[in-house]
C-alpha cells in the first residue's frame, strides 16, 4: 500500500492555556474520503485540537500538514483558503437572511451585483450534489436545528472546503435529524471529502466513523479503526482508569426522601430536552448526576429549583409539591440551589458580598443589610474567603472565593434548606478550593441534608456521591443501586451506550 | 488602526481610582468651555468676559441663582425620571410628553377637585394627579414593550409629539375645560388658589422665580435615593440592571420590574409638570413647551451617571447655563443664548468619551504582524 | 373643495418629503450597520446653518451644499468614535449630538437671523409638461434634488438588497459576530455607514434651507422633522423604498393642517390632525412586533449594541 499523504494532519501539537495544557504532543490525521471521530469528554482537548486544525488557534509546538505539505494557519480565513472549514456547535447564521444569502455571505469574490436567482441556483447545485435537501429561498430563522446545520455545512462546501470539522454535530439534533446528517456525511465522504467529528456521543458516531481517536486530559489515549471498535474499551479510554475501580462506600444511614422527581419532561422550541426523569434523594445522601456537558444538566437543575416549569411531571421538596411554585416558592419549601455559573447567575457581579448574601433570602420591604453584613464578616472568617472586605463587588473575587460566597449563602446560611442542588461546584477551581468545597458538602451530608450533585467531572461525582445517575440526551440512562459502582458501565452510559 | 507598527488599545482597569469619578466630569466641563471659547472667538466675542457674565447671571447674582433654581425644579424631576429608567437600560425618551401630561393632570386636579379638599391635601393631590398622568402616558409604551417587545425608544418619542399637540389643542384648539373662561385670549384656566405656592423671597422684598416646589423636587431625589439604596424594590432593580440572569435565578419577575420602572419614571416626570402648575404657571401653559426640559433631563441624568443625588447638582448646573445664557443674549455684547446649549452638549459628549477612561486604560501596544 | 388646492398640497407634501426621505435614508444606512444615531435633528440644523452661512458669504450654492455635507461627516465621525470605538451608550451620545448640534446651529445662525436665504434652489423647468392637469404640478413641479432623492432611494434599495456590500451591511446589523468571523471589519463598516448617514442628514438640512425655508429662523426651520425621520425608519422597516411612501404620507399629514386652515375647513381640529402621523407610526410599530414580522421587517437585531469580539 503506497503512503498517501493525509488530507490534514497534526504532528506533535501542543497548546497551552493559563493553568492547563489543552493539547499535549497530540498527533492526529484524517484521510480523503474518511470520517475520523475525535472522542472524549469535555475538557479532553478535542475542541482545542479541532480549533487548531481549522486555524482558529495557533499551536505552541508541533506542526500542521496538508496533502504532504506543511501548513501555517494564521486565522480561520486562512484555513478556509486551504479548504478547511469548521462547523461550530452554535451556528453563526443571520436569521433574517435566506439560506442562499447565508451560504454566500462568506465568499470573498462575490460579484458586486448579486443576482438572487443565480445565487440560489449555485447553492442548490452544491446542496444537491451532496444530497442535502435545502430550499435556498427559505428564511433561516424559521428552520429547525437540523436544517440550520445543513445550511452551515453547505456554507462550508460552497466555499470549497475539502476537510470539514464538525463540533458536536449531533448535540442539538433530534434522532431523526441525526440520521439525515449521516446520509449527508456519507455523500460527502463518497465525493472524497474528509470529515472530522468532534464528539462525546460514542453511541451515535460509532457506526459512521472509519476511525475513532480517543482523547483524555489533553493526550491521545487510543485509536481504533472501524471493525476494531470495542465499545467497552472506548468508553474506558474516554473515561479513564485512574479512578479507583474498587470503590466501596461505607453504608450510610439515610433518612426520608426529601427530594422527589417524577416523570419529568421538558420541551423547548419543540424539542424534548428532558425525558421521563425520575429519582429520589434522601436525607443524609448525595446523589450524583454524571454526564458530559450539554445533555440537559442545566435543565434538570433549573426544573428542580423551580426556575423552569416542566412540560410534564412534578417535583416534591420535603413533602411539598413545588412544581410551578417558582424559584422563591421552591426555596421556601426547603431547597437551595448553587448554579454552575457563579458570577453570571449565582451572584450579581457588580454588587457587594453583603448585597449578594441577601439575594435568595426573604427580604421584606426594607432590605436588612446589617444582619447580612455581620454574616458576611463571619463567613469571610470561617471559610477563609480572601477579599478586601464585605463591600467588595463579587466580580473582583477569584473563582474559588466567589464560590465560597455562593456556598456560604446557599449552604451555611440556609440552615432551613434540607435539600441542596449543586451544579459543577468545583469547575475552574484550584486544588485547595476544591477540597474546601468537598468538605462543605460532606459536612452538609452529615447534617442530614439531601444533596443533588450535578457535575461534568466524573471523578468528583464518584468521590462524593453515594448513588450515581448518568444523564444522556435528557434521560437518566444509568442508576447505580448504591454501594458498588461499575465505572465501566457509567462510562458507557455517558457515551450513550446503553444495554 | 495600526500606525507605525503600534496600536492603541483599551485595557480594562482592575481598580478604578476614586478620583477619576470627579476628574472626568470636571475635565469635561473645562474642555467644553475651551471649545465654547473657540466658537465665541470665531464669531467675534470675548470668551472670558462672556463666561464671567455667564457665571454671574447664572450662578452668582441674586436673580441669577433664583432663576436658576426655578428652572432647575422641573429639570430635577425629568432628570430623576430619566435616571430611574436609564439605569435599568430602559430608554424612556418620553419625559417631555410625560411632563406635559403631568401639567395637564395636575391642572385638572387643581381645577376640578382641589376646591372640595382641605388645603393640606390639595397640593399633594395635584402632585399625585400629575404623577398618575405621567405614568399613564408611558403605560402604552411600557405595555408594548412587555407584551410585544417593541422598543420603547421610538414609542415614547412619538408620544412626545402627541402630547405636544394635545397641549396646543387644549389651549389653542378648543374652548374646553382647560381654557380660561374669562377671556377669549387663548390661555389656560387657573387652578384653585389653594394649590398655588408663592414664590420664595429669601428674606428680601424681591420677586423671584424660585418656588417651594424646589424643595419638593430635592426631597423627591432624596426619597428615590433612599428607595434604591434601602428598599427591596431598589435592590431588585439593582440586581436586574446588573445581571438579568441572576435576577431570574433569584426568582425575580423581569416583566414586572421593567414595566414598573417605566411607570415610575413617567410618574416622576409627571410630578415635574404638576410642580410647574403649583409654582410658576398655575394653569396649563404651552410656554413650558419651549424649553425642552424633557430631553435636557436625559442629559442631566447621564452626566450625573444616574445617581439621584448628583442629579440635583447637574440639574442646577445646566439650569444655570441656560439662565446665564439667556442673560448673555440681552447683554451689551449680545452672545446668542445658544452658547449655553452648545456647552451642555459639549459637556455631555466629552463626559461620554471620558467615561471610557474611567473603566479602561490606554496602552500603546506593539503589533507584530505574522 | 378646490381640486387644485389639494394637488398643490400634495405637491408641497412631496417637497417636504424630500427632507424626510434624505434624513431617514441616512438613518437607515446607519442603523443597518447596527448603530443608532438619534442626533438627526441636530444634524439637520447644522447642515442648514452651515449651508446658509457659506451661501451668505460666497453666494455659491454648490459650495454651500458641499460644506454642509462636510459638517455632517465631521459630526457623524464624532458619534461613530464615541459609540463604535469607545463603546459609549449610543442613545445618550445621539441625544447629546442633538443638543450640541441644535445649540451650535442657533449660535452660529444668530447673526443672520431673519435674513432671507441667499440662494434658492429652483424647480426644474419642464416647460409645457408641468401644465398637464393633475400630473403636471405633482410630478413635474420639483427641483433637481427632489428627483435625485427618489433616484437615491432606489439606488440605496438596490445597494442594500442586491449588492455584495449591501449584504454584508445587513449582516453586520444582525450578526456582527458572523461578519467578524469572516475576517471583515465590523468597525470599518459601522464607521463608513454612520458617516455616510450623517452626510445625508446634513445635506437634508441644507436642502431644506434652500428649497423650502424662507429665512434663517431656527424654530421654523426644521421643527422636529429630525425626530419624525427616525420614526419614519421604523415605519419603513429599514427599507429605503418604503421610506418614500412613509415620507409622502408624513409630508402630506404635515401639510394638510395648513391647507385645511387656508381653506377654512374644520373637520377635526388641526392639532388633532397633527397627531395622526405619530399615532399611525405607533400602530405600525405594534404590527411589526409579531415574531415573524420582527424577524423579517424589524430592526437590525444588534441595533444599539456595541460589538465586542471575544478575544481568543
Amino acid at each position: 500500500m503506497g503512503v498517501t499523504a493525509a488530507a490534514l494532519e497534526a504532528r506533535g501539537v501542543t497548546k497551552r492555556f493559563p493553568g492547563v495544557v489543552a493539547n499535549d504532543h497530540v498527533s492526529f490525521d484524517v484521510r480523503r474520503g474518511e470520517v475520523h471521530t475525535l472522542l472524549g469528554e469535555n475538557g479532553a482537548g478535542k475542541s482545542t485540537l479541532a480549533s487548531i486544525l481549522c486555524g482558529l488557534y495557533r499551536p505552541d509546538e508541533g506542526s500542521l500538514w496538508r496533502n504532504g505539505g506543511e501548513l501555517r494557519l494564521s486565522s480561520p480565513r486562512a484555513g478556509l483558503a486551504n479548504g478547511i472549514a469548521m462547523v461550530h456547535q452554535h451556528f453563526r447564521l443571520v436569521d433574517r437572511f435566506t439560506v442562499a444569502e447565508n451560504v454566500v455571505l462568506g465568499r470573498r469574490n462575490l460579484p458586486f451585483v448579486l443576482s438572487a436567482a443565480r445565487l440560489e441556483d449555485e447553492v442548490r447545485a452544491v446542496a444537491d450534489q451532496f444530497g442535502l435537501p435545502l430550499d435556498p429561498r427559505a428564511i433561516v430563522g424559521e428552520l429547525s436545528a437540523g436544517e440550520r446545520q445543513r445550511v452551515e455545512i453547505v456554507k462550508a462546501l460552497y466555499q470549497g472546503a475539502d476537510v470539514l470539522l464538525l463540533d458536536e454535530p449531533t448535540a442539538l439534533l433530534a434522532p431523526p435529524e441525526v440520521e439525515k446528517l449521516f446520509v449527508t456525511v456519507r455523500a460527502m465522504v463518497a465525493a472524497g471529502k474528509s470529515i472530522v467529528f468532534v464528539s462525546h456521543k460514542l453511541a451515535e458516531v460509532v457506526d459512521i466513523s472509519d476511525r475513532i481517536t480517543v482523547m483524555r486530559g489533553g493526550k491521545v489515549t487510543g485509536s481504533v479503526a472501524r471493525g476494531e471498535a470495542d465499545a467497552r474499551r472506548l468508553a474506558e479510554l474516554m473515561v479513564g482508569r485512574e479512578i479507583h475501580l474498587d470503590r466501596r462506600r461505607a453504608r450510610r444511614d439515610v433518612g426520608d426522601v426529601l427530594l422527589s422527581v417524577s416523570q419529568l419532561h421538558l420541551e423547548r422550541d419543540g424539542v424534548e430536552v428532558l425525558h421521563d426523569v425520575n429519582f429520589d434523594v434522601r436525607a443524609g445522601e448525595i446523589v450524583g448526576i454524571a454526564g458530559v456537558a450539554g445533555n440537559g444538566q442545566r435543565d434538570i437543575a433549573e426544573v428542580v429549583a423551580g426556575i423552569l416549569v416542566p412540560s410534564d411531571g412534578g417535583v416534591t421538596v420535603c413533602g411539598h409539591p413545588t412544581t410551578g411554585s417558582g424559584a422563591r416558592g421552591t426555596r421556601r419549601a426547603g431547597l437551595s440551589y448553587v448554579p454552575e455559573d457563579r458570577l453570571g447567575t449565582g451572584l450579581a457581579p457588580s454588587l457587594s458580598i453583603v448585597d449578594n448574601l441577601v439575594l435568595t433570602r426573604d427580604r421584606g420591604f426594607i432590605v436588612d443589610r446589617d444582619t447580612a453584613r455581620s454574616d458576611a464578616l463571619r463567613y469571610i472568617d470561617e471559610l477563609e474567603i480572601k477579599t478586601p472586605g464585605p463591600d467588595t463587588p463579587t466580580r473582583k473575587l477569584s473563582g474559588g472565593n466567589a464560590q465560597k460566597v455562593l456556598l456560604a449563602r446557599e449552604l451555611v446560611a440556609m440552615s432551613g434548606a434540607r435539600v441542596l442542588v449543586v451544579s459543577s461546584p468545583t469547575r475552574g477551581l484550584d486544588v485547595g478550593a476544591v477540597e474546601a468545597v468537598h468538605e462543605l458538602l460532606d459536612t452538609a451530608r452529615a447534617e442530614g441534608r439531601a444533596i443533588l450533585l450535578i457535575s461534568e467531572d466524573l471523578e468528583e461525582v464518584l468521590t462524593l456521591a453515594d448513588r450515581v445517575l448518568v444523564l444522556y440526551r435528557g434521560r437518566i440512562v444509568h442508576d447505580s443501586p448504591g454501594v458498588d459502582d461499575d465505572v465501566e458501565a457509567i462510562g458507557r452510559a455517558m457515551a450513550g451506550l446503553v444495554a | 488602526m495600526i500606525v507605525a507598527g503600534r496600536r492603541i488599545q483599551l485595557e480594562a482597569r482592575l481598580v478604578t481610582p476614586k478620583w477619576l469619578a470627579f476628574v472626568v466630569p470636571v475635565v469635561s466641563i473645562v474642555v467644553a468651555l475651551v471649545i465654547g471659547a473657540v466658537f465665541l472667538l470665531a464669531t467675534g466675542h470675548a470668551p472670558l468676559r462672556a463666561y464671567a457674565d455667564l457665571l454671574d447671571n447664572g450662578y452668582t447674582s441674586f436673580y441669577g441663582i433664583t432663576d436658576t433654581l426655578g428652572l432647575a425644579t422641573p429639570l430635577i424631576c425629568t432628570g430623576l425620571a430619566a435616571a430611574f429608567a436609564f439605569r435599568m437600560n430602559l430608554y424612556n425618551i418620553g419625559e417631555e410628553g410625560q411632563l406635559y401630561l403631568g401639567m395637564i393632570g395636575g391642572a385638572w386636579a387643581g381645577i376640578a377637585i382641589a376646591g372640595s379638599l382641605p388645603k393640606v391635601l390639595a397640593i399633594p393631590t395635584v402632585l399625585l394627579a400629575g404623577a398618575a398622568a405621567g405614568a399613564l402616558w408611558v403605560a402604552v409604551p411600557a405595555f408594548l414593550r412587555a407584551r410585544l417587545g417593541t422598543s420603547e425608544i421610538v414609542s415614547t418619542l412619538l408620544l412626545n409629539y402627541v402630547a405636544l399637540n394635545l397641549v396646543n389643542y387644549l389651549i389653542f384648539g378648543s374652548r374646553g375645560f382647560f381654557r380660561d373662561p374669562t377671556t377669549s385670549f387663548p390661555q389656560g384656566r387657573t387652578v384653585e388658589p389653594s394649590v398655588r405656592l408663592g414664590a420664595l423671597s429669601f428674606f428680601t422684598d424681591k420677586r423671584t422665580n424660585t418656588y417651594p416646589t424646589l424643595f419638593i423636587a430635592a426631597l423627591l431625589a432624596v426619597a428615590l435615593y433612599w428607595l434604591i439604596k434601602r428598599s427591596n424594590y431598589g435592590y431588585e432593580t439593582a440586581v436586574f440592571a446588573d445581571s438579568p440572569s441572576t435576577a431570574r435565578y433569584a426568582g425575580m419577575n423581569a416583566m414586572w420590574l421593567q414595566s414598573s420602572v417605566l411607570l415610575v419614571s413617567g410618574a416622576i416626570a409627571g410630578v415635574g409638570g404638576a410642580m410647574y402648575v403649583i409654582g410658576p404657571a398655575g394653569k396649563v401653559d404651552p410656554g413650558l413647551l419651549q424649553i425642552g426640559l424633557g430631553y435636557a433631563g436625559i442629559v442631566v441624568a447621564a452626566l450625573a451617571r444616574y445617581n439621584f443625588l448628583a442629579v440635583i447638582l447637574t440639574a442646577v448646573l445646566f439650569a444655570g447655563l441656560r439662565v446665564g445664557g439667556s442673560a448673555l443674549q440681552a447683554s451689551s455684547d449680545p452672545v446668542p443664548i445658544a452658547i449655553a446649549v452648545v456647552l451642555q452638549g459639549a459637556v455631555l459628549l466629552l463626559a461620554l468619551g471620558g467615561e471610557i477612561f474611567r473603566r479602561n486604560r490606554l496602552r500603546v501596544v506593539k503589533v507584530v504582524t505574522a | 373643495m378646490n381640486a387644485n388646492v389639494w394637488l398643490l398640497t400634495f405637491s408641497d407634501a412631496l417637497s417636504i418629503a424630500t427632507t424626510l426621505i434624505l434624513a431617514s435614508l441616512g438613518a437607515i444606512l446607519t442603523e443597518r450597520s447596527g448603530v443608532i444615531n438619534l442626533g438627526v435633528e441636530g444634524m439637520l440644523l447644522m447642515g442648514a446653518v452651515s449651508g446658509f452661512l457659506v451661501a451668505d458669504s460666497t453666494g455659491n450654492l454648490w459650495l454651500a451644499l458641499f460644506v454642509a455635507v462636510l459638517v455632517g461627516v465631521v459630526l457623524a465621525t464624532v458619534h461613530a468614535a464615541l459609540t463604535v470605538s469607545l463603546r459609549s451608550n449610543q442613545i445618550v451620545s445621539g441625544l447629546a449630538m442633538v443638543i450640541f448640534g441644535t445649540g451650535l446651529a442657533n449660535f452660529l445662525g444668530k447673526p443672520v437671523e431673519g435674513r432671507p436665504r441667499p440662494v434658492v434652489i429652483l424647480d426644474v423647468d419642464f416647460g409645457p409638461l408641468s401644465d398637464i392637469p393633475f400630473i403636471g404640478p405633482v410630478v413635474f413641479g420639483h427641483d433637481i434634488f427632489t428627483y435625485l432623492t427618489w433616484v437615491l432611494a432606489a439606488a440605496l434599495s438596490f445597494y442594500l438588497h442586491r449588492t455584495r456590500p449591501g449584504l454584508v451591511l445587513r449582516a453586520t446589523g444582525d450578526a456582527p459576530a458572523t461578519v467578524d468571523a469572516q475576517g471583515v471589519s465590523v468597525t470599518r463598516i459601522r464607521y463608513v455607514h454612520t458617516i455616510a448617514g450623517g452626510a445625508l442628514m446634513c445635506f437634508a438640512g441644507a436642502w431644506f434651507m434652500f428649497a423650502r425655508g424662507v429665512a434663517w429662523n431656527q424654530a421654523a426651520t426644521t421643527n422636529g422633522i429630525g425626530w419624525i425621520a427616525l420614526a419614519l425608519v421604523v415605519f419603513a422597516s429599514w427599507r429605503p423604498l418604503r421610506a418614500i411612501i412613509g415620507a409622502v404620507l408624513f409630508g402630506f399629514s404635515l401639510q394638510v393642517p395648513f391647507t385645511l386652515q387656508s381653506q377654512q375647513i374644520r373637520i377635526l381640529p388641526p392639532e388633532i390632525v397633527a397627531m395622526f402621523p405619530y399615532l399611525v407610526t405607533l400602530a405600525v410599530l405594534v404590527v411589526l412586533s409579531t415574531p415573524r414580522a420582527r424577524r423579517l421587517l424589524g430592526a437590525p437585531k444588534m441595533l444599539g449594541q456595541p460589538f465586542v469580539r471575544d478575544e481568543r
